[in-house]
């Protein structure tokens, strides 16, 4: 039939050869592994210790407390997203090889795409936006307290409350995965990533709620959320290292 | 769809199985947003950009949760639409006499696309955030909730004029889509592309709140997904049904 049926059943074949060919994975998906682990580490350094956005500062607070949050922090947040802003591609290639390995999947590549353009929207108002206000904010730090504290919820609230594009990835990737007859990653995760689409509605009230466990800073809205993201991330590198060394030296490149 | 017993576990069958839920997507999250849309109070008629600072921001202050309710939903359940124009592309790699350049471009925009409408949505319900800041900021953030939601049809005239000549390219004797999809996506794409005008046009049937630049761009990209759900059907029932994963 299509080219894209035959592409699709070579891999499956392979899954018998396992046992016999070597456990090495090819050279440059290695190559782009390593990347994820160095790109997320560095990510959870600027995000945490760097430009403050987490934990985040809270959003009961008054204009001048804002401004002060600027004040005090304009200068790790220009190192910090001054060095997101160069290396934010490594965001790109993280969700490529995860795309990659679910185009390995015995699903076809619907899911894959699907993963893949729902991160790329999620890239913009989940992750980068609030950089561009905070940058914007301390690049002139004697603008009028009313427009700084603008760029605060607008960059907090984007950052915090972008649901819709991760919901969607997760929902891809479970999908695939609970299909997938290659077991390129284990059903477990599936779950997992429905357990992130969870934490993405428990932040639902983030646009309503200025104070408690449903505020920006919440307990349930952004803490539950992080420990269920940190915890789905450092499964999906494990698995993501399972399934590059897993990965025959000799499979054909995908189509 | 029936699928057959003896295909149940092929990965033809996956492959069949996973555009299903990624084609149902389209209904289900199709109904939620025309709900968020039937609610969002700032739609019928839809706001105007004449307003003054002081009326948009009593309008956020009045229907504060009505609004939160409607982008909220917006937010969580626009994207997820994605999948469904991914079927398409998919589709259009099936496309025999082409290389699959269409597929992949289409695919870009349709990421484009989403992310604007995700950015738009977030301006909106910062608007909502805080409705008593000055009356200013709330008309900067409602001025760019439009400007970000309507005017930017590139990436969708882009996604169908690529449609359209993918289905015009697909000459072979088995193609994917019934030719007139073609027409209808060129259409989409003619009709959806005036609202750019909204970019400039602050009064009249170009502004965001016109006859063409709102209720045509709309209309046209609603009843695209409506239309492209019951072709896409079909087209995944004979594509089953030609690699004898169903009957």
């Amino acid at each position: 039939m299509s080219s894209t049926i035959s592409a699709q059943t070579s891999p499956s074949a392979k899954v018998a050869e396992n046992g016999r060919t070597p456990r090495a994975g090819k050279r440059d998906v290695w190559l782009v592994f390593w990347i994820v682990p160095a790109f997320y580490t560095a990510f959870g350094l600027i995000f945490f210790a760097l430009a403050r956005v987490m934990p985040p500062p809270r959003p009961d607070v008054t204009t001048d407390q804002m401004v002060h949050f600027f004040h005090a922090h304009a200068l790790t947040i220009k190192i910090g997203f001054g060095i997101l802003v160069l290396i934010v591609g490594g965001a790109g290639i993280a969700n490529g090889i995860v795309a990659f390995h679910m185009k390995r999947m015995t699903v076809g590549s619907v899911m894959a795409y699907a993963y893949l353009g729902a991160m790329s929207v999620g890239a913009l108002p989940g992750c980068l936006l609030v950089a561009f206000c905070f940058l914007t904010a301390v690049y002139r730090p004697g603008r009028d307290p009313q427009l700084l504290a603008l760029l605060y919820d607008l960059g907090l609230l984007s950052y915090v409350g972008s649901l819709g594009c991760f919901s969607t990835a997760y929902f891809a990737f479970a999908v695939a995965i609970l299909y997938d007859k290659n077991e390129i990653f284990p059903k477990w995760l599936a779950y997992v990533s429905i357990w992130q689409i969870v934490t993405e509605i428990m932040a639902v009230p983030v646009f309503v709620s200025k104070a408690g466990p449903f505020a920006w800073n919440g307990s349930i809205a952004f803490w539950m959320g992080v420990v269920v993201f940190g915890f789905w991330l450092s499964c999906v590198i494990v698995f993501l290292m399972k399934a590059t060394e897993l990965q025959p030296v000799d499979e054909p490149p995908l189509e | 769809m029936q699928i057959l017993a003896e295909a149940e576990d092929l990965p033809k069958t996956a492959n069949i199985k996973t555009q299903l839920i990624s084609l149902w997507t389209a209904p289900v999250f199709g109904v939620v947003l025309l709900i968020a849309f039937l609610a969002f109070p700032g739609f019928f008629p839809p706001m105007s950009p004449d307003m003054t600072a002081e009326q948009v921001a009593r309008f956020y202050s009045d229907h504060t949760a009505m609004i939160r309710f409607s982008m909220i939903t917006f937010n969580l359940c626009g994207v997820m639409l994605l999948p469904f124009f991914m079927v398409i592309v998919i589709q259009m790699k099936r496309m025999a006499t082409q290389s699959h350049i269409f597929a992949y471009c289409y695919l870009t925009a349709a990421v484009s696309g989403a992310t604007l409408f995700a950015l738009a949505d977030i301006f909106y319900l910062t608007a909502a955030f805080r409705p008593d800041r000055s009356p200013e900021l709330v008309m900067l953030l409602n001025d760019m909730a439009w400007m970000i939601f309507i005017a930017p049809v590139g990436a969708f005239v882009a996604m169908n004029l690529l449609l359209g000549l993918a289905v015009f390219f697909d000459d072979g004797p088995n193609p994917v889509f019934p030719r007139w999809v073609g027409y209808y996506a060129i259409g989409t794409a003619l009709a959806m592309a005036p609202a750019a005008g909204a970019a400039v046009f602050a009064t009249g049937p170009l502004a965001w709140n016109g006859v063409v630049s709102f209720w045509l761009r709309n209309g046209a990209f609603a009843l695209f997904v409506v239309v492209m759900f019951v072709v896409l059907r079909n087209v995944l029932h004979r594509q089953a049904v030609e690699e004898g994963v169903a009957r």
